[in-house]
C-alpha cells in the first residue's frame, strides 16, 4: 500500500516536473489540488489535473470516468488515488 | 375611395380579359372593333399609372407598354381584327419581364424589395446576403417564367383557336403562376431551414421561442433524448431546461433583483444556464452586471462596494453577502437581507404573478468584464450590451449558417468575452441548446459522436486533445470547433482535424475589442477581419481596430504587433507589452510582481512566462531583510508555499508561479537592464537541493555565477567522509550544465584540456564561477574562484563537439 503511495507521489512529481518537493514532502491524506483548512496540500491547478490524469493512466493503466464529481473524488488525495488504483487494477 | 375602386375594376378586367374577349366574341356577338374598346380602356388605365410613376425608368417602361397596347387597340379597331385584341396577355408578360428583368440589372431585385417590405428587419438581418441572393434567383425564375409564358401566349394568338387562347391565358397561365408560387414557397422553406434563425438578445420576448424548446442540457444526458423530452422536461430531473423554464427563471431572478436596492451586481456562476439566466435578468431589469471569472475571496472583496450585490451559484467562503441563484429560483432566500425577497420569491412562484421577461434597451444595459491590466490592478472593461449585440450580429452573419440544428458545447469560461459570446449569448440568440457544464476532458468528445456540435474551445484544450488522443472520433457529423484565447499551433490544428474532421476556426480578439478576425490555419497564418472591423496601424506598429462594437471613436489599439495588408487582412507578429497568456488565461506580469511585493518580504522580483509541458509562470525573487529574517533556515518548499498561498488570494492558481528561485540579486545586462530571457534561462536549469545559484550575469559568450553547494548536497558524499569537498568531476559537470543552459554550447564534450584544481571547494561556502564560450573554437573556459576573487579554486578548458548534426535533435530531446 505505502509502496503504491510512494510511486504515485513519484509520478506526480515527475509528470508535473515539480521542483523543490520530494515524495516525503507529500502528505498522503492531503489534497492534491488546492489546500485544506490546515494549509496542507499540493496546490496543483486544473491544468496539472489534466496532465496528471494522463500520467496516472499511463503509469497505472487505470482510466477515469468523465463524470467530473467522481473523478474529483479519486484525485482528492494520494490515499484516495491509491485506493482507486488498487481497486481498479486486476485484483 | 375612387382610385381604389378604379384599380380593382381595371385589375379585374385585366385578369378576366381573355374570358371576356372569348365570351364577347363567341357568345355575345361583339365585334373585335367593340372589344378593342376594352383594350383602349386598359391602355388608358395604364396611362394613368404612367403619369403617376416617379422614376424615369418606370415612366419609360410603362410608356412603352401603353404605346404597345394602344397600337394593338388601334389596329384591332381600324382593321376590326380579333388577332390584335388577343395580343394583350403577351404584352402583359412582356411588361412584367421588362420590369423584373430591370431589377436584376439594377438591384435590389424585385422579389427582395417585396420581401423587405413584408419583413422590415430583413435589411438589418445577419442573413441579409443569403436572402438577397435567394431573392435574386427567384427574380430570375420569374423572368424565365414570363419568357416561356409570353411565348406560349403568343403561340396561342397565332396558332390556337380562340378557345385555346382563352383557356390558356384565362386559366392555365394563372394556374401556372399559382404553381410557381407554391414551388417557390416550398423551396424557400427548404432554404430557410439551412439558414440560422436569430433574435437579438435584447429583443427576446416570452414568445420568441416555443415553450418546449430546449435551451440548455446537462452533461450526463443524451441530447437526442433531451430534445425528445423537452416538452415535458420541466421536471428538471435531467437538468435540462426549456424555453419555458428559462423565461420563468429569468423572471424569478428579475423579481428578486428588482426588490433590491443593490446595484450593480457581481456575477459569477459556474453553471452556464444559471449564468445566462442571471445575466439576462440583470440586463432586463437594468442592473449593471460585473462579470468576473475570478471569485477569489480577496478579489471579490476588492471590487465589491457595500451597495453591490453578488449573485453566484456556488457557496462563497468570504463574508461578502452572496446570493445563491438556486435559492432565488427555488423561492427560498437564504442569505443576508432577504425580507423583501421572500415575498418576491413566493410571488414569482405564484401562478398569478405575470412573468417578467422582455425586451431591454441595449444601448443602456451596462456590463463590466474583468481582465488583468498592466497597472497591476485587475482591469475592468466597461461594456454596453450594444457592443455584444453588434458582435453577435456579425458572428451570426459570418458563421451562422454553419450552426443550424447544432448543440453548443464549451471548453472555455463563459465569464470571459469569448466564452460569454459563443457559449451563452449566441445560443440564446440563435435558439441552439447549450450544455450547462464545461467539457473538461478531451475524452468527453467521444460522448458527442452522435451529436451535431459546435464546440467553443481553446488552444489549451486542443493541445491536450491532440496529445492525449490517437484514434479519430467517429462523429456522425464533424463538430464545428472554434478556438480562441491564444494562437493555435498549426500542428495542433491539423491533429485536431484528423481526430474530429474539422480544422478549428480560430478567433482573434480581446475583451476590449471583441472578435477582430478569424482564420483556419490550413489556409495560411493570415487573419481575415470581420467585415465591420476597420484595421489600421497605430504609431507603435500595433494593430488599431474600429468597429461597431468598439465604443471609442478613435478605435482601440491592441498590444499586438502586426503586418497589415491593404485589404485589411493581417499577420500577427507578437505582443508588445507585458501581458502574457498562461493556458489562455491572461495575466499581467507586473500584477503578479506587485502582489508579491505586497507581502513586504520582497525586495525585487521578476515573473516570467515559461513553456514546458505546459505554460506556466516562474518567479525569481530577491528577499528583503524581513524576508530573509522570516525565512531563515526554512526549507525552500516552505517559502514557495508561503508566496503561492498568498497569491491565491488574488489570482487564479493557473497563473500563480509554479517555479521559484531566490537570488541575492536579479541578473542585469551591461546596460543595467533585467532581461526576461535571462530570467527564463535561470529556470531552464532545474534547481536541486544539491546546489543553488545565488546570482548570475549573462553577457554574450560569458556567464558569471555565484553558486552555493550546501553541506547536505549529495555531491559531497563519498569522497572524504570527514573532510567534505566538492569533487573535480562535479565542478566540471557543473560548468557543462551551466554552459549548456546559459550559453547554448553544444551538448557533447569532445575533449578536456589542461585543468587545474588548486584549492578545495567547501560546503556552504559561496563560490564564483566564470564560464566563457568561444563559439568559433567551440571552446569552453572556466574558472572557480572565491567570491572576493582572491582565491582560485580551479580552472581549465574543454572543447565541445561541433557536429551537432550527428548528435541529432533526437538526443537533445531526452
Amino acid at each position: 500500500m505505502s509502496d503504491l503511495n510512494t510511486r504515485i507521489k513519484e509520478v506526480i512529481i515527475e509528470s508535473l516536473e515539480l521542483e523543490d518537493i520530494t515524495p516525503a514532502d507529500i502528505v498522503d491524506s492531503a489534497p492534491i489540488f488546492g489546500k485544506n483548512a490546515a494549509g496542507e496540500g499540493l496546490g496543483l491547478d486544473s491544468i496539472d489535473a489534466l496532465e496528471l490524469g494522463i500520467a496516472i493512466k499511463e503509469n497505472f493503466g487505470v482510466t477515469f470516468s468523465t463524470v467530473k464529481e467522481e473523478t474529483k473524488k479519486h484525485f482528492a488525495s494520494v490515499n484516495a488515488l491509491a485506493e482507486y488504483i488498487s481497486a481498479n487494477t486486476k485484483g | 375611395m375612387k382610385p381604389m375602386a378604379g384599380k380593382i375594376f381595371f385589375t379585374a378586367i385585366s385578369v378576366l380579359y381573355p374570358v371576356i374577349v372569348y365570351c364577347g366574341y363567341r357568345y355575345w356577338g361583339l365585334s373585335p372593333r367593340r372589344l378593342s374598346l376594352m383594350l383602349l380602356a386598359l391602355a388608358f388605365y395604364h396611362f394613368l399609372n404612367f403619369t403617376r410613376s416617379k422614376s424615369q425608368v418606370e415612366r419609360g417602361r410603362t410608356g412603352i407598354f401603353v404605346v404597345l397596347i394602344l397600337v394593338c387597340a388601334l389596329v384591332a379597331f381600324l382593321a376590326d381584327n380579333i388577332l390584335f385584341v388577343k395580343f394583350y396577355p403577351v404584352l402583359v408578360n412582356l411588361s412584367l419581364l421588362s420590369f423584373f428583368g430591370f431589377t436584376l440589372w439594377r438591384p435590389p431585385s424585385f422579389v427582395f424589395r417585396m420581401a423587405s417590405l413584408h419583413d422590415k428587419s430583413l435589411e438589418t438581418s445577419p442573413s441579409f446576403k443569403s436572402v438577397e441572393r435567394y431573392c435574386r434567383n427567384v427574380t430570375v425564375g420569374w423572368c424565365v417564367f414570363f419568357v416561356v409564358n409570353g411565348s406560349i401566349a403568343a403561340l396561342t394568338v397565332f396558332v390556337g383557336s380562340d378557345k385555346i387562347w382563352s383557356l390558356y391565358n384565362g386559366l392555365i397561365s394563372y394556374i401556372l403562376i399559382g404553381l410557381f408560387f407554391i414551388v417557390e414557397y416550398l423551396v424557400r422553406k427548404m432554404v430557410q431551414s439551412t439558414m440560422q434563425s436569430y433574435v437579438p438578445v435584447c429583443d427576446l420576448e416570452l414568445d420568441s421561442r416555443p415553450n418546449g424548446a430546449l435551451v440548455s442540457f446537462d452533461s450526463s444526458t443524451d441530447v437526442a433524448d433531451a430534445v425528445g423530452n423537452a416538452a415535458n422536461a420541466s421536471s428538471n430531473d435531467a437538468g435540462n431546461k426549456t424555453w419555458g423554464d428559462f423565461v420563468s427563471d429569468v423572471s424569478k431572478v428579475r423579481y428578486y433583483l428588482e426588490t433590491r436596492e443593490n446595484t450593480p451586481w457581481i456575477l459569477h456562476c459556474e453553471d452556464s444556464y444559471y449564468f445566462t439566466v442571471a445575466l439576462l435578468a440583470m440586463l432586463q431589469s437594468g442592473r449593471k452586471a460585473l462579470v468576473t471569472a475570478n471569485r477569489q475571496e480577496a478579489f471579490i472583496k476588492e471590487i465589491k462596494k457595500p451597495e453591490y450585490g453578488f449573485l453566484t451559484d456556488e457557496p462563497f467562503a468570504g463574508d461578502a453577502d452572496a446570493t445563491m441563484i438556486q435559492d432565488v429560483l427555488d423561492g427560498r432566500c437564504a442569505g443576508m437581507n432577504c425580507a423583501a425577497a421572500e415575498d418576491a420569491g413566493e410571488c414569482a412562484n405564484d401562478k398569478c404573478a405575470p412573468l417578467k421577461f422582455g425586451k431591454f434597451d441595449k444601448s443602456k444595459a451596462e456590463m463590466v468584464m474583468y481582465t488583468s491590466g498592466t497597472t497591476g490592478e485587475p482591469k475592468a472593461v466597461y461594456k454596453l450590451f450594444l457592443q455584444f449585440e453588434n458582435e453577435l450580429f456579425e458572428l451570426v452573419k459570418v458563421f451562422g449558417n454553419d450552426w443550424v440544428n447544432r448543440q453548443v458545447y464549451s471548453t472555455v469560461n463563459h465569464h470571459h468575452i469569448y466564452g460569454l459570446l459563443f457559449t451563452a449569448l449566441l445560443p440564446i440568440a440563435t435558439g441552439l441548446p447549450f450544455r450547462r457544464h464545461r467539457v473538461d476532458f478531451p475524452t468527453e468528445l467521444a460522448n458527442m459522436a452522435d451529436e451535431a456540435a459546435v464546440i467553443a474551445s481553446s488552444p489549451a484544450f486542443l493541445k491536450r486533445l491532440s496529445a492525449e488522443t490517437d484514434k479519430a472520433f467517429c462523429f456522425k457529423c464533424p463538430p464545428i470547433i472554434y478556438s480562441s484565447g491564444g494562437p493555435l499551433p498549426e500542428d495542433v490544428a491539423r491533429k485536431a482535424c484528423e481526430l474530429t474532421g474539422y480544422w478549428p476556426m480560430e478567433i482573434y480578439g480581446s475583451t476590449e475589442t471583441g472578435g477582430i478576425a478569424y482564420r483556419q490555419s490550413k489556409n495560411g497564418a493570415v487573419w481575415t477581419p470581420f467585415e465591420v472591423c476597420k484595421m489600421s496601424l497605430a504609431e507603435n506598429g500595433c494593430l488599431n481596430i474600429k468597429s461597431s462594437y468598439i465604443l471609442e471613436a478613435e478605435g482601440f489599439t491592441t498590444g499586438d504587433l502586426v503586418d497589415l495588408y491593404d485589404d485589411g487582412r493581417f499577420l500577427l507578429k507578437g505582443r508588445s507589452d507585458s501581458i502574457v497568456k498562461i493556458e489562455e488565461k491572461r495575466i499581467s506580469l507586473p500584477e503578479v510582481e506587485n502582489r508579491l511585493k505586497q507581502t513586504g518580504l520582497v525586495q525585487d522580483v521578476r515573473v516570467v512566462p515559461m513553456v514546458g509541458k505546459r505554460q506556466y509562470l516562474a518567479a525569481a525573487i530577491v528577499l528583503n531583510e524581513s524576508g530573509r529574517e522570516k525565512f531563515a533556515g526554512a526549507p525552500k518548499l516552505a517559502i514557495n508555499n508561503f508566496f503561492h498561498d498568498y497569491l491565491l488570494k488574488f489570482i487564479e492558481n493557473t497563473v500563480s508561479p509554479k517555479k521559484w528561485r531566490y537570488l541575492e540579486e536579479l541578473p542585469q545586462n551591461t546596460e543595467g537592464k533585467i532581461r526576461m530571457r535571462d530570467i527564463q534561462a535561470l529556470f531552464g536549469l532545474a534547481e536541486s537541493p544539491n546546489f543553488k545559484i545565488l546570482k548570475f550575469r549573462r553577457e554574450p559568450g560569458v556567464l558569471t555565477a555565484k553558486l552555493l553547494f550546501p553541506a547536505t548536497s549529495d555531491y559531497f558524499d563519498g569522497h572524504f567522509p570527514d573532510f567534505k569537498l566538492l569533487p573535480a568531476v562535479v565542478q566540471v559537470d557543473m560548468v557543462l550544465r551551466l554552459a549548456r543552459n546559459f550559453l547554448d554550447v553544444p551538448k557533447n564534450l569532445s575533449k578536456m584540456n589542461r585543468t587545474r584544481f588548486a584549492n578545495p571547494i567547501l560546503p556552504d561556502v559561496p563560490v564564483m564561477v566564470k564560464i566563457s564560450y568561444d563559439a568559433d573554437a567551440c571552446k569552453v573556459t572556466f574558472a572557480y574562484t572565491s567570491v572576493d576573487g582572491e582565491t582560485s579554486y580551479s580552472n581549465g578548458s574543454m572543447v565541445m563537439q561541433t557536429n551537432v548534426a550527428v548528435v541529432g535533435a533526437g538526443e537533445n530531446r531526452e
